[in-house]
């Protein structure tokens, strides 16, 4: 499974039957709600990418968010975006990767000066499905790449 | 870390400790999230003393003070006693865990680790260790258990020191 990203994980996780249909129906409606603009969380998934330096995930487009000309190449090279909710979001998205321990009260309020207390909570939320997915998608893709070799070897 | 929290609550009392926590604020998530705990814990493949202890994996790892101190019925009805909560610790390998559990754990710090993903030589082992469908199981309750304890985290007011362990019947995260 060498395609397998945050955004392609799903059908990886079918197996698992309930739990991952309802993990799949939390994820779908990231895309949909309208407390945190869907472009800026795909922004945030491409902070995570780079932050994980994946690049797989930083090649992948999430076909239901159209970007801004411009912003994916930015978030891809660090660069802060002029829009400072986006700022504060993508900031709060650097503290919560690198320890959610390390989260400043000034970046969290930084977030809800702009979307509110439900608007940091949702916000929260996404961080942590976007990252949680980026890692489960690296591990099948090294599970499936290593035990294929493995077997290729014995062939 | 904020020793106080960041948002506030729904003001409910609606027995679900979830609903009623700061997750309640957003009702577009908040009903799927407790969906989705309930059918981590009471509709997969995966027995709920090894989920237990991916669970106990991750709070130990994201030092969430809370998730650290519960202990879930399921679980412990399945044979986690807190002498076996107690070996998820460094040395886990050497404890008298079961090769199953080890490599669940092992899964878990694959996940968790910076850079995640599985190394070549362990890759194999968990593969012979689980199914695809509880690779698959496993994953997404460790999924679960890992962005609801960060979210804890996150939205702060946790105390700093360890709390007593409870344990708790899972239905009050579930129904």
């Amino acid at each position: 499974m060498p395609d397998c990203t945050s955004l392609t994980l799903d059908r990886h996780l079918a197996p698992a039957g309930a739990s991952a249909e309802s993990f799949a129906r939390l994820w779908a409606g990231l895309w949909t709600q309208r407390r945190i603009p869907p472009d800026l969380l795909e922004l945030c998934r491409l902070t995570f990418a780079r932050l994980h330096d994946d690049a797989g995930e930083m090649a992948a487009a999430n076909p239901a968010v159209a970007l801004a000309a411009g912003q994916r190449d930015a978030v891809l090279a660090g660069q802060a975006p002029a829009d400072p909710a986006y700022a504060a979001a993508l900031l709060f998205a650097e503290y919560y990767w690198l320890d959610a321990q390390s989260i400043t009260d000034e970046a969290a309020d930084a977030v809800k000066a702009h979307y509110g207390e439900p608007g940091l909570v949702l916000l929260i939320e996404a961080l942590g499905l976007i990252d949680g997915r980026i890692r489960a998608a690296r591990c099948l893709r090294d599970l499936s790449a290593h035990t294929s070799a493995k077997e290729a070897a014995h062939v | 870390m904020s020793d106080t929290p960041r948002v506030g609550t729904p003001g409910t009392q609606t027995g679900n400790t979830i609903r009623d926590s700061a997750l309640g604020l957003v009702p577009e998530t908040v009903s799927e999230i407790i969906a989705l705990n309930g059918h981590v814990w009471n509709d997969t493949i995966v027995p709920p003393a090894l989920l237990e202890i991916i669970r106990l994996r991750n709070a130990r790892t994201v030092n969430c003070v809370f998730c650290k101190s519960v202990r879930y019925d399921v679980a412990r009805a399945d044979g986690l006693t807190e002498e076996r909560a107690d070996m998820i610790a460094p040395g886990y390998q050497d404890s008298a865990l079961s090769e199953r559990e080890k490599s669940a754990i092992a899964l878990a710090d694959c996940y968790l680790g910076f850079p995640a993903g599985i190394a070549p030589d362990l890759a194999p082992r968990l593969a012979a260790a689980f199914t695809r469908e509880e690779i698959a199981a496993v994953l997404v309750a460790l999924m679960t258990f890992n962005f609801t304890s960060r979210t804890a985290v996150s939205i702060g007011g946790m105390p700093e020191e360890p709390l007593p362990i409870i344990e708790l019947s899972v239905s009050v995260t579930t129904d």
